[in-house]
């Protein structure tokens, strides 16, 4: 029959026991039975909010939701009366695992020399025993998208789960888009530009010059390798066969509107899948965009104006009105161990109009979607993965953010960090 | 030397060797035959000009020997002149700039041998120890005759200037000369002039300084240097003899010297005045042309100013999207800068042209007369470019007039040079330079004569602005080639209508002033002669005073988008039924009201009885909270955070540079943030003085500085002081780690109390050995560093891991003062007991970490930590991003540690007033405080929480309603200065490809580059000097 194993809410307590003394947090188990959270508010997604609702999950996916469940014999019950089940969040645009100190060399892994290496994958360098990770974590974000830096082309992201042994472990899907930093084409009066505007237009035509030659050698050897004409295999190229076959989309980072429409416009040349990253001015061109239903994902949720003319709020609102006008949009928090802000951040764009309903999603189901894995992760589903967050309160606003568990795949993951360790051990300091 | 002008010198000297008899000077012998010719000349029937306002009519100008001989106004002239028949020309005295460094070879950069720093300058010649104050130089002694570069200035009629090297802080005096072609000895008409200088330390490579701060410092230094050593010299020191240096020498008489000192905006203008007046040294500035932004504090320094003409061109607007790179600042100033001069005048200010900044000179009088129509009037004009500059250049005396005894320097122009008139001719000490001969005829007009028997032919010449014709015979336009117009023939050639081969020459000869005779010259080569009869050209533009032209711009405080048409008025408002968040012991109180009244908390309490007609806010549903106060602001500074160039530079102040005009002041206001402290960066362990603002929007500087705030000064310690990340370059300077880092410091109190013995005992000594006993140097840096260990200036050091923090606390204790606030301070965890009972408080992030190896162990439980030990906490930003949104900062520590909501919001109001030691005028919603407060929509801490309206001391800075109309405003008023720009015709958009401010960087603490490095690789970039 059914054994119940009912745990209290103080979850959090039960894993801070179990981890304080390691130096570094172990990665959860594999889910060894069902466990049922029941009694929480499930935000759902898809199906929307439902208040007082079980989830149940085992063999690491969700099996049931609802209310009177039928329970397996060894489910483990979790009374999370009056908390908040959320996707776990996934944290687009990171270089999470690849920097660990930003000053110091040694550590950064993020940006390989030169200006064209669409040949390098980001998973490759990845720490997943990064101190970072876990802090982030900490906040909801379950996964994250890996990307190498650069000044053209990039590279190819990862989907890392935050939560693995190695690399390998850690991996979800490798080689999710090939990245470039679309060539600047605005002028500035800055005290870094020491470059005259028409010096400035100069280089921004010649770097887009540059960048479409590498489209077109690409293409050429896409062309040559299906006519099984290639003299011999080039890395680069190689690495971008993808983009033209349509399984590998082109994210293109990029703020000013004239880039945005220049990778637009040569995404459309090419019938690249195209995702925009970063996009400050996309709200100048909303229209176009929801009309392509090009994936925009939007990253300045704290952005300070772009334009000295532009209103103080400008960056705050963007994500309300480019949604209001049926942009296919997601949000991020770029970065390594700010992205921990990420909720934070989503929750300043509804605080300045973007529809709290909807905001969920653009940070677990439209990056999903993106990402290639919108079947098994971003919503709480029936059938998806229990990848999922417990938090006492609204995870968009600190004064409600608590979260008291995380699952990966099942797993029980610890919330535990090199930093909640130095707290406890100061806490312990003697007056 | 310039190459150009080296060359013009020596084809100069090759003429004068082979060709011509040599005037007779008068320490030089003749070589040859002497030039003997007189120099006696009256012009005839002239209109002079003999000074501003002052005209007379149909008049004699008499010069003889280089001088103004007499000016009569009987139009006679005397037995013996040679008489030049000036009909129709208008005599002015020669124009006079102020400010050039002709004749001055240009700076040298040195050459960079290596790219380590360097700290202190090649010593010689008794010069100052820092190379960007050259005050002994006395620019006659390098002055050289340059043709070729006289002539850009003589071309728009100047005759004299007042020239130096324009190079490093303390320039040199300069010399005045004219613009004349002889030799230095008979140009110099003073030699020793005024005082150059700037806040650009020029061609120095010594580190020091690095920033506008450090600039304005030395300067301060340099000045208190040299009153000390006109009582010193020749004295006794406490260890030497006093020292020579020729440089504080020279300095010794600045008040009598004066000096011209460039800037290049008008808040530099105004840092610069305050800085001279406390030294009551007399200035003239070189203005930068935006002196119409803040016309009231630049007419309240009642300088002289010498006024640039180089009006911008116009921004690039055309394309699709280019007109986002403009900004309405940037707009707005294409279109008011031509109005500068008018407003300058009209703000009765004392001022002088110069072409200086002009990036082609003869773009001068084409500015000038596009600055006329604003309400400048020929009066001012003219004694901006006579007698304005004559004074300013120390030669008033003797030119700047056409009065008898005065300079024969004057320019002669055919009708009224402000107006349509030209340069025909300019002369210097009685020698012509010739523009255009005076005898030149006139050709323009219409003529006629008789073609064939029947036939006439109609010709329409027009001479300027160049020169056209159309030639019509029998109602058949000809087709025309080869104009030429002469002074004495104009000549042409003609084919008839269809007609490819058959040429016909023609050319006009004048017999007199209104009959000329047209030569042909036939295909067949036959020449006739017949008279042509002229008409005098319809005037087909009639000549029209050009109207006041209208302004599409608005003009605000700052004049940028998003500024003020004037500061808001103070307001007596009372907010009811508010949930007021007090940052005092009465934590939050709900449906209550506070009654504001002359600028401070008058009432709080329930349902408040204020005056009849009160203006009233209905805060039901809205929360109030104090102001919140940043700890840890670089917004709002102008020219460098750090003076980072060497470890103690205790003397920079930020108060020198706050910059109004910083649009992140607008944002942080739209944040709730109503007063910061500015910070010095933290690139040397003792950095500058700090400066509290409030954030007082539209106010100039000055009116930004919280007075009630004590001095301040920032410290800094770690990775940053001892350069870890600066590059391999940067380590040699001392400290490079962090016991280094204490010894310093160490070094620098010791110092600073010996100093202050030598002051004691200076004072005991009796009045005979203080008449051998040089008193002790006024000592800026060290003067600070007493302040500090008298616990009259308060310390806030950066600092992050626990060693460096006990570190500091230890070297206070050992000295007798206390750290006023570790700021960052993210190991302030782990040491927070000793914090509390040294009394230092901490200003930490909510979250930063991980950004370099120091910040390692940071915490976002580090604020809880702190506080629940004792120590009084707050939470800064030092960013101008989080400087917007402190609110939701402070609300981290709710979410990580579980801090109450109240306890929080004191972490950005009260305690960091505490920390500032303003707590007793602000930080709560106390009666009796300053009525610094904002309205949110929603709990101040939560994400959903907007600032509706920002308060400071009874004035509404922020309303958010008010903000989204202005938001359409802004886009409007851009859009109508783009579509004026877009009417304005190409070669009206013309004009100086840098006539634009420079876009502030945004300062980070670790910001750390040379602002004169960068302005000089910007100028020479630019083509500027």
């Amino acid at each position: 029959m059914k054994s119940w194993k009912h745990l209290f809410s103080g979850l959090v307590l039960a894993l801070a026991a179990s981890t304080a003394s390691a130096h570094d947090q172990v990665p959860g188990e594999k889910q060894q039975h069902p466990i049922l959270l029941k009694g929480g508010t499930l935000h759902t997604v898809t199906q929307g909010v439902m208040v007082n609702t079980d989830l149940l999950f085992s063999g690491g996916e969700i099996i049931a939701m609802g209310n009177q469940l039928t329970l397996p014999d060894n489910t483990e019950v979790i009374d999370i009366q009056g908390q908040h089940v959320y996707p776990g969040l996934i944290a687009m645009d990171t270089t999470l695992g690849l920097n660990e100190i930003e000053a110091v060399r040694a550590t950064r892994d993020s940006e390989e020399v030169g200006a064209i290496h669409p040949e390098v994958t980001a998973h490759v360098a990845f720490n997943a025993d990064s101190e970072v990770i876990p802090t982030v974590r900490y906040n909801g974000v379950a996964y994250a998208q890996v990307v190498p830096q650069g000044q053209l082309v990039m590279g190819a992201s990862s989907l890392m789960q935050l939560d693995g042994w190695n690399a390998d472990d850690a991996i979800v899907r490798a080689k999710t888009g090939m990245h470039v930093q679309w060539p600047r084409t605005y002028v500035v009066d800055a005290w870094w530009e020491q470059r005259t505007p028409e010096q400035q237009r100069e280089a921004n035509a010649k770097a887009l010059d540059t960048l479409k030659q590498v489209f077109v050698d690409a293409k050429a050897y896409y062309d040559a390798k299906q006519a099984d004409q290639l003299n011999a295999v080039d890395v680069r190229w190689e690495a971008m066969l993808g983009l033209f076959d349509g399984s590998l989309p082109l994210y293109v980072h990029a703020n000013d509107v004239r880039q945005l429409e220049q990778a637009l416009d040569i995404a459309k040349e090419y019938g690249f899948q195209l995702v925009l990253v970063g996009a400050a001015d996309a709200w100048r061109i909303k229209e176009r965009l929801a009309k392509s239903q090009t994936p925009v994902i939007f990253e300045g949720l704290f952005g300070l104006p772009n334009h000295n003319d532009d209103g103080y709020d400008q960056a705050y609102r963007s994500a309300g009105e480019l949604a209001a006008a049926g942009v296919n949009l997601a949000l991020a928090y770029p970065g390594y161990w700010d992205t921990r802000n990420l909720a934070f951040g989503v929750g300043n764009a509804i605080a300045y109009g973007l529809n709290p309903d909807k905001a969920l999603a653009m940070v677990t189901l439209k990056p999903a979607k993106l990402l290639g894995v919108g079947a098994q992760l971003g919503s709480l589903t029936v059938g998806k993965k229990a990848s999922l967050i417990v938090s006492k309160g609204d995870i968009f606003d600190p004064l409600g953010q608590d979260l008291s568990a995380m699952f990966i795949n099942g797993r029980k993951v610890t919330l535990q960090s090199r930093q909640t360790e130095l707290y406890h051990k100061y806490q312990k300091r003697p007056e | 030397m310039n190459s150009r002008a080296s060359i013009g010198a020596v084809c100069g000297v090759i003429l004068a060797l082979v060709s011509s008899p040599s005037k007779a000077d008068q320490t030089a012998r003749v070589n040859g035959i002497t030039d003997n010719t007189p120099s006696f000349v009256a012009f005839q029937n002239a209109t002079i000009v003999m000074q501003p306002g002052q005209t007379v009519e149909h008049a004699t100008l008499v010069i003889r020997n280089g001088l103004v001989e007499a000016v009569q106004r009987n139009n006679q002239a005397p037995q013996g002149a040679r008489i030049i028949d000036a009909t129709g020309f208008t005599i002015y005295p020669g124009f006079i700039d102020a400010y050039s460094d002709y004749g001055i070879s240009k700076a040298v950069k040195p050459e960079h041998t290596d790219d380590t720093p360097l700290y202190n300058n090649h010593r010689e010649g008794g010069n100052a120890a820092n190379d960007a104050i050259h005050a002994q130089q006395q620019w006659f002694s390098e002055f050289e005759t340059q043709p070729e570069q006289a002539k850009q200035y003589i071309e728009q009629g100047f005759t004299s200037v007042q020239t130096a090297r324009q190079d490093g802080i303390f320039q040199g005096q300069a010399v005045t000369v004219s613009l004349a072609n002889n030799i230095a000895n008979d140009v110099i008409y003073r030699a020793n002039s005024r005082q150059f200088g700037s806040f650009d330390k020029g061609s120095s490579r010594q580190q020091y300084p690095s920033s506008l701060m450090g600039s304005i410092a030395l300067i301060r230094q340099t000045l208190s240097d040299a009153d000390w050593y006109r009582q010193a010299q020749g004295k006794q020191y406490y260890d030497a003899a006093v020292e020579f240096n020729a440089a504080l020498k020279a300095l010794v008489d600045i008040d009598k010297q004066g000096m011209i000192f460039r800037v290049n905006d008008e808040k530099s203008l105004l840092r610069a005045d305050k800085l001279f007046d406390q030294f009551g040294v007399p200035v003239s500035y070189v203005a930068s042309g935006y002196e119409y932004d803040r016309i009231d504090a630049v007419q309240a320094t009642n300088a002289a100013l010498i006024v640039p003409l180089n009006f911008p061109a116009a921004p690039d607007v055309d394309g699709r999207y280019r007109a986002i790179d403009v900004d309405l600042a940037k707009l707005r100033h294409w279109e008011r800068a031509p109005s500068n001069p008018a407003v300058i005048a009209n703000a009765g200010m004392v001022f002088a042209f110069t072409l200086t900044g002009l990036e082609k000179p003869e773009q001068f009088w084409h500015n000038l007369r596009r600055a006329m129509p604003y309400g400048l009037s020929e009066k001012q004009a003219l004694a901006a470019l006579t007698t304005v500059p004559a004074k300013l250049a120390g030669i008033d005396d003797k030119a700047g007039k056409l009065v008898p005894g005065y300079k024969a320097d004057f320019v002669i122009s055919r009708g009224d040079i402000f107006q349509q008139g030209e340069i025909y001719s300019v002369w210097l000490q009685g020698q012509e330079h010739v523009i255009k001969s005076m005898d030149a005829v006139d050709f323009a007009g219409h003529y006629q004569w008789p073609w064939g028997s029947d036939q006439t032919a109609e010709l329409t010449l027009k001479t300027s602005p160049s020169a056209e014709l159309s030639l019509t015979i029998n109602g058949e336009k000809w087709r025309t080639d080869k104009l030429q117009v002469q002074d004495q023939q104009t000549t042409w050639v003609a084919f008839a209508p269809n007609e490819q081969h058959d040429a016909w020459r023609l050319a006009l000869l004048p017999d007199s002033k209104h009959q000329f005779t047209l030569e042909l010259i036939d295909p067949q080569g036959q020449r006739q002669h017949v008279i042509a009869s002229r008409k005098p050209l319809a005037n087909e533009e009639p000549e029209q005073q050009p109207s006041k032209p209208t302004f599409v711009s608005k003009l605000t405080y700052p004049n940028r988008a998003f500024g003020l048409p004037q500061l808001p008025p103070r307001q007596n408002v009372v907010i009811r039924h508010a949930t007021v968040w007090t940052a005092t012991a009465d934590g939050v109180l709900k449906d209550v009201d506070v009654y504001v009244e002359n600028g401070r908390f008058s009432k709080i309490g329930k349902a408040l009885s204020v005056p009849a007609g009160t203006q009233e806010i209905d805060a039901a549903g809205l929360h109030l909270t104090p102001g919140i106060i940043d700890e840890h602001s670089h917004i709002a500074i102008d020219g460098g955070v750090n003076e980072g160039s060497e470890a103690i530079t205790s003397e920079v102040r930020i108060g020198d540079v706050v910059n109004p005009d910083d649009p992140h002041i607008y944002y942080s206001l739209a944040g709730g943030t109503t007063t910061a402290q500015l910070l010095h960066g933290s690139a040397n362990p003792i950095g500058g003085q700090a400066q509290v603002i409030k954030l007082r929007w539209g106010a100039t500087a000055e009116q930004m500085k919280f007075d009630a705030a004590p001095p301040s000064i920032k410290f800094a310690l770690g990775e940053n002081v001892k350069q870890s990340n600066w590059g391999d370059d940067y380590t040699v300077r001392y400290p490079q780690t962090r016991l280094g880092v204490e010894t310093i410091m160490r070094d620098g109190f010791q110092q600073a109390i010996e100093y202050q013995q030598r002051k004691v005992e200076y004072q005991q000594l009796s009045s005979a050995e203080r008449r051998k006993t040089a008193p002790p140097r006024p000592d800026q840096r060290l003067e600070a560093l007493l302040d500090i260990l008298n616990s009259k200036m308060f310390i806030h050091s950066h600092s992050y891991v626990a060693s460096e923090i006990l570190m500091l606390m230890n070297l206070a204790e050992e000295f007798g003062f206390r750290v006023n606030t570790f700021t960052h301070i993210l190991e302030g965890y782990k040491v927070a007991d000793e914090m509390a009972k040294h009394g230092a408080s901490g200003s930490t992030f909510a979250d930063w970490w991980a950004y370099k190896f120091e910040v390692y162990d940071a915490i976002p439980q580090n604020a809880c930590l702190m506080q629940q030990r004792g120590v009084l906490t707050s939470i800064n930003s030092d960013s101008e991003d989080l400087q917007r949104r402190l609110n939701t900062e402070a609300a981290k520590s709710v979410r990580y540690c579980g801090m109450s909501e109240h306890d929080a919001l004191k972490m950005i109001t009260i305690n960091p007033a505490k920390q500032l030691h303003i707590d007793e005028h602000v930080g709560s919603i106390e009666v009796g405080k300053d009525a610094d407060f904002v309205l949110w929509n929603h709990h101040p801490l939560s994400a959903y929480a907007q600032a509706q309206q920002t308060w400071i001391n009874g004035r509404k800075y922020f309303d958010r309603d008010i903000d989204k109309q202005r938001q359409q405003q802004v886009a409007a008023e851009k859009n109508a200065l783009i579509q004026k720009l877009l009417a304005t015709p190409l070669e009206q958009r013309a004009g100086a490809e840098h006539g634009y401010k420079e876009a502030q960087p945004l300062w980070r603490c670790e910001t750390e580059h040379d602002v004169w490095l960068h302005q000089a690789q910007h100028n020479q970039l630019m083509g500027a000097h």
